[in-house]
């Protein structure tokens, strides 16, 4: 350097990644499923929007909450839409779910040696007309399961939700047995306190709440009927149902 | 790895109607290797002040012993026993001692508080590792487990609860958030504090 | 098999292959089978997938920077990490049994993972290391040995099958595969396990045990191995050694899956929590917990 000292070894390097806050939630239910995730998409201290949907419709039966790296997730799902309507063209049908879980596994496995940075849980109707939910890592590990939160709070919310579904750590009344699914309107005000507890202690958890909502073929929508915010998305009234709830969570 | 989660160990405090509670986990680990399931980290300080002591395990006893020390001395001086709220000051400035090489512990505090009135009122409040107070009007969580503690207490505590409902809310926000933490658990134990009693209850966990 | 040395090099005819690809077609890795009846597991038909690879001078050190959580806690992609799994021959088969519990650090990520992958009904691949590395390739592990039984009218011995897997692997050696498996099954030779790793190590034995509570789970077994056990009494010992690691190993836990394979193919035993084996044990009678034992008489618990 002019001034006599040494200038210092500098060294850059590629950095293609960025976390953008969020959680996303899903629960399956006996014969419907529910998947829900924030709105508000962050980098650091700063709100980037308040409005940045992570949940997403892909077929009439299978919805796909995304969360980590905004630009990846954005990216992921357009894919993984794309292949679902080349799947429809080729066989005249929507994919089922199981077969998304298999086809969003090879599709984050591709990409092994530079991930997509993106959790993803796929929600939705079984062939069989069960409620399921698929959680996946970045890179394409998954499981079927009964519930998963994953995202910025994910360690705020599980063990809640371990508590409220699963029932961990509570013994039923002699004589008795804990409810294997739990009722949809039960789900929903779990959802909805799970969001609103992560809101009140995570900063990157708040804004706005979508809570999408998919029935089993038949079943009734009755329960839904007082639910405020609510909107339907299914384009057909017979086969399965698809609701979205949104709901506002505190912006501070 | 952090030096806060070399040993493991959580605990948690909550008010209740005329009641606080506070609970931690029986857990001490070398890193991933479960050492004790009987390692008590709330300590009796006063007849109604219990103090958890969530970090490193050595410094859990030193400071526990050194903590004692001060309350006894001031005990003498003063001959009176110490409030809670005056002895999260003294936590606090033990801690502040050592700002520049610290007691690896974030205290947690429940006690009754005497109010002027002779009457007493629930009092919670903890610090970090430099003796940073924070007084909370609801819970608060300290330890390897905090994060999840902080969000299943947030679902489950509400305000006024009796102490038996107080007892079930802390279990079960203690219990289920260490399931969810690889370094705490293996076992709980919860204190009830009333104005003129402590139930003191061990709870059986998961033990992996 | 196209090989990784050939994608990286800078000389060859690989490279001109490659220059003629990315000349023709677009960059995207777009094919034929991705739609139509092939979608998905269909790129078989063209040799083991195609992976896309970061445009940087060194790819695999590119991934360990964001991916490896030992190395860098601050990283941002956490693979989930901590297991143990254990298999071991003996006069009546294979015991396999595995706990069920992943962590991304501290954070218990699930405590209901499937670590035997179910390949075939006559082989078993146990999971240790990176989840979607094991689930991927033993998937695509159990295509190749169907293949290979269409092929040759006779199923694949557990020796073929586990030298498929670690030349697979061995071909992605150093680009930051993350595999420590047991390929576990039954064939013409009778009972084998190969232990296979994602290093290239491929060793056939009796006893194995991987993962991060392999220590505490071979105190168990070493204790308790004989070639003479009968079925119940190995079964109980993979159950007793995965209790073990779950107990003390702050990354293994949850649940155990016991799998004990026969001449028939392989059989799934049971789903048994490890708290409930320390409390009460598999029979609900006595747990395997030592705390009920010494229960007010130790120096800790003395007698009142």
């Amino acid at each position: 350097m002019p001034d006599g000292s040494y200038e210092r070894p500098q060294q850059r390097q590629f950095n293609p990644y960025s976390e953008n806050g969020g959680t996303i939630l899903a629960i399956a239910g006996a014969d419907f499923s529910v998947i829900a995730g924030d709105t508000r998409q962050s980098e650091g201290y700063s709100i980037q929007t308040r409005y940045a949907p992570k949940v997403f419709r892909l077929t009439e039966r299978a919805v796909l909450a995304v969360n980590g790296f905004a630009a990846d997730g954005n990216m992921f799902v357009k894919k993984v839409k794309q292949r679902l309507e080349w799947y429809r063209h080729a066989h005249a049908k929507d994919m089922p779910l199981r077969a998304i879980a298999r086809l969003i596994q090879t599709m984050l496995y591709a990409q092994r040696f530079f991930p997509y940075y993106v959790y993803n849980i796929l929600g939705g109707i079984e062939e069989d007309g069960t409620g399921a939910v698929y959680s996946f890592d970045p890179v394409g590990s998954y499981e079927r399961e009964a519930c998963r939160a994953a995202g910025a709070a994910q360690s705020l919310v599980q063990p809640f939700l371990d508590n409220q579904i699963y029932f961990k750590n509570q013994t039923p009344a002699p004589g008795t047995n804990h409810p294997t699914h739990l009722p949809l309107p039960d789900v929903l005000s779990i959802v909805i306190d799970s969001f609103t507890s992560a809101t009140e202690r995570h900063i990157e958890v708040g804004d706005g709440l979508e809570i999408y909502v998919v029935l089993a073929k038949g079943r009734s929508t009755q329960e839904l009927a007082s639910i405020g915010g609510l909107q339907e998305l299914s384009t057909r009234a017979e086969g399965d149902r698809m609701f979205v709830i949104r709901r506002d969570l505190k912006k501070d | 790895m952090s030096i806060m989660q070399y040993n493991g160990g959580s605990v948690i405090a909550m008010v209740g109607k005329d009641c606080v509670a506070i609970a931690s986990d029986l857990r001490l680990g070398n890193q991933s290797l479960g050492i004790s399931s009987n390692f008590e980290k709330i300590f009796a300080m006063t007849e109604r002040t219990y103090v958890g002591l969530p970090g490193l395990a050595t410094d859990v006893t030193t400071l526990h012993e050194q903590l004692r020390y001060r309350l006894n001395m001031y005990t003498i001086k003063e001959e009176r026993t110490m409030e809670p709220e005056t002895f999260i000051h003294l936590v606090s400035s033990t801690l502040y001692e050592k700002r520049w090489g610290p007691y690896f512990i974030e205290p947690v505090l429940a006690g009754m508080q005497k109010t002027p009135s002779g009457a007493f009122r629930p009092f919670v409040a903890s610090t970090d590792l430099i003796g940073c107070i924070n007084f909370a009007k609801d819970f608060v969580v300290a330890g390897t487990a905090s994060e999840k503690l902080f969000g299943v207490a947030e679902g489950l505590w509400e305000p006024d609860l009796e102490p038996e409902d107080l007892f079930e809310t802390i279990s079960q926000t203690l219990l289920n958030a260490v399931d969810r933490d690889a370094y705490s658990g293996w076992g709980a134990v919860v204190h009830v504090i009333t104005k003129d009693k402590v139930v003191k209850r061990t709870l059986k966990g998961r033990m992996d | 098999m196209n090989s990784f040395a050939d994608r990286f090099s800078t000389t060859g005819t690989a490279v001109e292959q490659r220059r003629i690809k990315e000349y023709v077609a677009d960059e995207e890795d777009v094919s034929d089978s991705m739609w139509g009846s092939e979608a998905g597991f269909g790129t078989i038909a063209h040799g083991t997938p195609n992976f896309m690879v970061p445009t940087v001078p060194d790819p695999s050190a590119f991934l360990r920077l964001h991916t490896d959580d030992h190395a860098d806690p601050s990283c941002r992609i956490k693979i989930k990490h901590g297991t143990t799994t254990l298999a071991f021959r003996y006069q009546g088969g294979v015991i396999v049994a595995v706990d069920s519990r992943a962590t991304a650090g501290s954070y218990v990520a699930s405590g209901t993972v499937k670590k035997v992958i179910e390949i075939n009904p006559y082989l078993l691949g146990t999971m240790a290391g990176g989840a979607a590395d094991c689930q991927y390739w033993e998937t695509y592990l159990g295509m190749q040995c169907r293949l290979h039984e269409l092929r040759n009218r006779e199923r694949i011995s557990v020796a073929a099958a586990s030298k498929y897997l670690s030349n697979l692997v061995y071909n992605y050696k150093g680009m930051g595969l993350s595999m420590g498996t047991m390929i576990c099954g039954w064939d013409k030779t009778g009972p084998a396990i190969f232990y296979v790793d994602s290093d290239g190590t491929r060793l056939k034995g009796d006893l194995f045990s991987v993962g991060s509570g392999s220590t505490f789970a071979y105190g168990v077994l070493d204790q308790g191995y004989r070639w003479d056990l009968t079925d119940e009494e190995a079964q109980e010992l993979g159950r007793r050694g995965i209790y073990a690691a779950g107990h003390r190993d702050a990354f293994s836990g949850n649940t155990i899956n016991l799998y004990h394979v026969q001449q028939q193919g392989w059989k799934f035993i049971g789903n048994y929590d490890v708290s409930e084996m320390h409390y009460n044990g598999p029979t609900g009678t006595a747990g395997y917990g030592y705390g009920v034992r010494v229960e007010g008489r130790s120096s800790a618990n003395p007698p009142a």
